[in-house]
């Protein structure tokens, strides 16, 4: 009796420590936008923490090519999540430095499966990151658009506009940390977009609501995953 | 379709466009990841359809592609 509860506790302890990925995030915050970013990806850096990941947090300055790619190269996260500008071959990060590009070091993704909340970088980044190695790129082809409630006074916990175009963003990450497949982490994403946009298209709650909705849906539209959409960390 | 009726229909996407970018009150703000991480208001967003900058071709297409999916009835009425 004994004998078995050790056995079933030690496999429960080896599954549960093969399931315990290494997560990347890259989180500068050097203007308004990317203070949005920063402040809506705090919870996923908490959940990662909490769903026993090994999570390394770069943030602010540290959110820089130097130290991003080379934590990249020597913990080789399973799980990378990139906030910052962007264009279709890069991602940038604190100070708008260029940290992947697509002629720089697409292969440095390798073995990885990445979200890019940047604009435009799964436009050409995200493919060639695939045909380097990536397991997945997960991210826009074109603009990321963020819209912000002109009475919140540019702060994020308070926006009621900006949580409509971000949650779907972190209901993708949340369900890459629990361990989803590419495919139905997007999907998931792509619906909550859509009830935010039909919403916004509805609402009487606040006035504006409907102009933001073409916007939304934009991010709809150009969400994409490259490479395997049955991926996952587990 | 000849380069000048392509011509014609962009202009007419424009015009669409601008007409409702006209109707958005000046207090919505948008950030198209650009890389300053200003948000635009209307006007700016306005200035850059006018000018036909990339940001402005961006916003034709997806103000477009939303006009297109709302007569598809993609959206709940």
């Amino acid at each position: 009796m004994i004998c078995k509860w050790l056995i079933l506790k030690h496999s429960k302890r080896v599954h549960s420590w093969l399931k315990m990925a290494c997560v990347l995030f890259s989180r500068p915050a050097d203007d308004v936008t990317l203070n949005y970013l920063y402040y809506y990806s705090k919870s996923l850096v908490r959940l990662s923490n909490s769903q026993g990941h090994k999570t390394i947090n770069k943030e602010l300055n540290e959110a820089n090519m130097s130290l991003v790619t080379s934590l990249i190269i020597k913990q080789k996260p399973n799980l990378i999540m990139f906030n910052g500008h962007g264009s279709p071959n890069e991602i940038c990060g604190h100070n708008q430095e260029i940290i992947i590009s697509s002629k720089i070091n697409p292969a440095i993704l390798k073995d990885t499966i990445t979200y890019a909340l940047s604009c435009s970088s799964a436009a050409v980044l995200g493919p060639d990151a695939v045909k380097n190695g990536a397991i997945s790129f997960i991210g826009y082809e074109t603009d990321f658009v963020l819209g912000k409630d002109p009475d919140s006074e540019a702060s994020p916990k308070h926006d009621k506009v900006a949580r409509l175009f971000l949650e779907p963003s972190n209901e993708l990450f949340s369900s890459l940390l629990k361990g989803k497949k590419v495919g139905d982490a997007v999907e998931k994403a792509k619906e909550d977009m859509l009830n935010n946009v039909n919403y916004l298209n509805t609402t009487k709650s606040f006035p504006t609501a409907i102009y933001y909705a073409p916007f939304l849906f934009g991010n709809y539209l150009g969400l994409v995953a490259h490479g395997d959409n049955e991926a996952s960390i587990n | 379709m000849s380069k000048n009726e392509n011509k014609e229909i962009d202009e007419i996407k424009k015009e669409i466009v601008l007409e409702r970018l006209r109707q958005i009150p000046p207090n919505v703000k948008l950030s198209f990841g650009s890389k300053s991480g200003e948000f635009m208001s209307s006007d700016k967003l306005i200035e850059e359809v006018e000018r036909n900058t990339k940001i402005g071709k961006k916003i034709i297409d997806l103000q477009m592609a939303y006009l297109k999916a709302f007569k598809k009835g993609s959206f709940m009425a």
